[in-house]
């Protein structure tokens, strides 16, 4: 008798629960991106990033027809494997849409999983040129791509530093030697001599023998591609040790405030290729006003994964519901000031690059040179 | 030439940081007959330690060399505990049992202390207080930084006084009488369980000093920094005949060397392979690593 009641009332339970689950209905926004491991940094800021965009949507009066936003973190290390099962809980944990990943190797395999669910992905961070190539209908990307990229890290080396000779470094990701070997290759086309094309090992600590073959071989120009902006802090320090003369460029990846704050001053007078960010406008000012008293100064795709967020859960309270489809339409819609960029997605599901050259001075970025105009900021 | 002797200081540098690592390994296992791979913790751990006094008494004002032995000796005492204490949990009851129990022991004991670090460090790296160690001597084109004079000559320092602790000590005697047979020690009153905890806490507390200079020197630390020079040193302990001191200092300095020149004369990212490729072709013609003694299989 006893064991019937209990029967009873834990069935009466689950269903109190199942038909309380129907009438509250939760937006579920999943993120992706490396939460441990060697780039945590920016995978932590992409799910800031998107945590304070939901919390702003929320003090904006949420979204009709949603009681609320859950947002589902997720780890992918950087991983290809780790970001498909990631991919796959966030599709068993009923997750509406996507803002991720970090690394172009792990969204590549993530977003082939999501598309087939028709769960829309926005990528606030990944550069590689495929991930929109492939013709996948629910990909965007927030962020610049790579080809870009390269083509404004050339053209400011040859008209602003007027560069005869640049010499190379890499550190072998999908991502970064793929972008050294596209400025490699654009450098000699342009007639700049390539003194040399390094590789170091990620993980690596000590680029002592690198940089003495780049300090003995004296290049106008040298450009480092690193995945991670703590490697790029150890390179820039112990490049100041040995006293390399060469102007130093680097590139969006390498962009973090924890660059500065590792090299301190051997990260002044970096220059990095990075996205245009008006300090000054207001999106930016709020975003920034909501972001950095929580988790600090924003990282270099914080704003980016603000902006897909809140592109996205605008696109939906258009629809007015969560529908891939509807999601989508009124996605290409979307044309507005975002945070970060000027947001307007074109057919492929880029939103156009915006690369600019960017200057570490007085332990600050600062906007520095237009490539558009070739004048400085 | 120029460019020869700047990689030679170069590898100078970074075969002190292994040597000084692989001297522990090397310790241990002539001991105890351990490869205690908790040991690139110790490591991580000093370099952690180091950083948090280091810019607590900075940020105090006290002067440079204050900081600099000051977090030295504490990153040196705490990780020298720490090793007594592992010991204690991790190995000490397992003394009696199958190697391979002690070695999966001592594989968990270093994912545990990892992700203490992680836990309790955060993920992010930690930025050392670089502005200690600007400046060097510049010869023409050479330049030797302080950083690097310091790394060199405090390795010299340690290796001269480990040196005369094992070989002109009684502690020393004893260690090495326990390392060669620990029943008979016993039997003649040394207490071998003191003496294990002390081979530990030594060689902990040189992974420890490692650990900062290696901060110093490169600017940061972080929680997953003791696993791939662990990895090197392990290899150069090998190499110089593991068990063997002197072997274990020849090995690090040998790796560092082999590494640096790799990559400066044929290729960054081989460089790596260059390392284990002299490791593989010593042990294949000398098994017992360059210093090591042909040790008899059967002795008990």
């Amino acid at each position: 008798m006893k064991r019937l009641i209990m029967t009873v009332l834990l069935a009466a339970a689950i269903l109190m629960l199942g038909s309380g689950m129907v009438f509250a209905k939760t937006l579920k926004l999943g993120t992706m991106g490396p939460l441990t491991g060697p780039y945590a940094a920016d995978g932590n800021d992409i799910k800031n990033g998107v945590l304070t965009a939901v919390e702003v949507v929320k003090e904006n009066g949420g979204i009709p027809g949603f009681d609320s936003i859950e947002v589902l973190p997720q780890d992918t290390a950087c991983e290809p494997r780790q970001a498909v099962a990631t991919a796959n809980k966030l599709i068993n944990e009923g997750a509406n849409g996507v803002v991720g990943a970090y690394c172009s190797s792990a969204t590549l395999p993530a977003s082939e999983v999501l598309d087939e669910e028709s769960i829309i992905m926005i990528t606030p961070a990944s550069t590689n040129e495929k991930v929109t190539s492939r013709g996948l209908p629910y990909m965007f990307r927030m962020c610049g791509r790579d080809d870009d990229q390269g083509a404004i890290a050339l053209k400011f080396m040859q008209e602003k530093l007027g560069a005869k000779s640049v010499y190379i470094v890499d550190d072998k990701t999908a991502y970064s030697q793929g972008l050294a070997d596209g400025v490699e290759k654009m450098a000699k086309a342009a007639g700049i001599k390539v003194l040399g094309h390094e590789h170091v090992n990620q993980g690596d600590k000590d680029f002592s023998a690198i940089l003495t073959k780049v300090k003995t071989d004296n290049p106008d120009v040298f450009y480092m591609s690193m995945q991670n902006s703590a490697t790029g802090a150890l390179m820039l320090i112990q490049a100041k040790r040995m006293g390399i003369k060469a102007v130093r460029l680097a590139q969006d990846a390498v962009y973090h405030p924890q660059l500065i704050e590792i090299a301190k001053d051997a990260a002044e007078d970096v220059y990095l290729t990075f996205g245009f960010i008006d300090d000054n406008a207001p999106a930016y000012k709020e975003f920034y006003a909501k972001y950095q008293p929580k988790y600090g100064n924003p990282g270099a795709y914080s704003g980016y994964a603000y902006d897909s967020a809140i592109a996205y859960l605008k696109a939906v309270k258009a629809a007015g519901s969560t529908d891939p489809e509807k999601v989508k339409a009124e996605l290409m819609k979307l044309d507005y000031d975002g945070a970060t960029k000027h947001i307007k997605f074109k057919a492929n599901g880029d939103s156009g690059s915006n690369y600019i050259i960017r200057k570490v001075e007085g332990g600050k970025f600062i906007n520095y040179w237009n490539p558009a105009t070739g004048k400085l900021y | 030439m120029e460019y020869f002797f700047q990689q030679l200081i170069n590898g100078i540098t970074l075969g002190s940081v292994y040597a000084l690592i692989a001297l522990g390994y090397t310790m241990v296992y002539g001991i105890i007959q351990l490869i205690n791979f908790a040991h690139g913790e110790f490591f991580a751990a000093g370099g952690y330690v180091g950083v948090i006094f280091m810019s607590y008494l900075l940020s105090q004002g006290a002067p440079a060399w204050v900081c600099l032995s000051g977090s030295l000796i504490l990153a040196m005492a705490y990780c020298a505990m720490l090793a007594m204490a592992v010991e204690k949990v991790a190995y000490k009851p397992l003394r009696n049992s199958s190697r391979l129990s002690v070695l999966l022991s001592a594989l968990g004991m270093s994912i545990f202390l990892q992700n203490g670090l992680m836990l309790t460090q955060g993920v992010y790296d930690k930025a050392y207080p670089t502005e200690l160690t600007q400046g060097g001597f510049e010869f023409g084109n050479v330049m030797l930084s302080y950083m690097q004079l310091f790394i060199i000559s405090l390795t010299a320092f340690l290796l001269v006084a480990l040196n005369f602790l094992v070989f002109k000590t009684r502690m020393g005697k004893a260690m090495r009488s326990t390392a060669q047979d620990k029943i008979m020690s016993a039997l003649v009153g040394i207490n071998s369980n003191r003496i294990i905890s002390m081979t530990f806490a030594i060689g902990a507390g040189l992974a420890a000093a490692a650990g900062i200079m290696v901060g110093l020197y490169y600017g940061s630390v972080r929680y997953d920094m003791g696993f791939v020079p662990g990895i090197k040193a392990f290899a150069a302990a090998v190499l110089g005949g593991i068990g063997n001191i002197t072997g274990a200092m020849i090995g690090g300095f040998i790796i560092g060397m082999v590494e640096i020149f790799a990559a400066g004369y044929i290729s960054g990212e081989y460089k790596d392979v260059f390392a284990f490729v002299i490791l593989i072709g010593v042990l294949y013609f000398r098994p017992s690593g360059i210093m090591g003694e042909n040790v008899d299989d059967t002795r008990v």
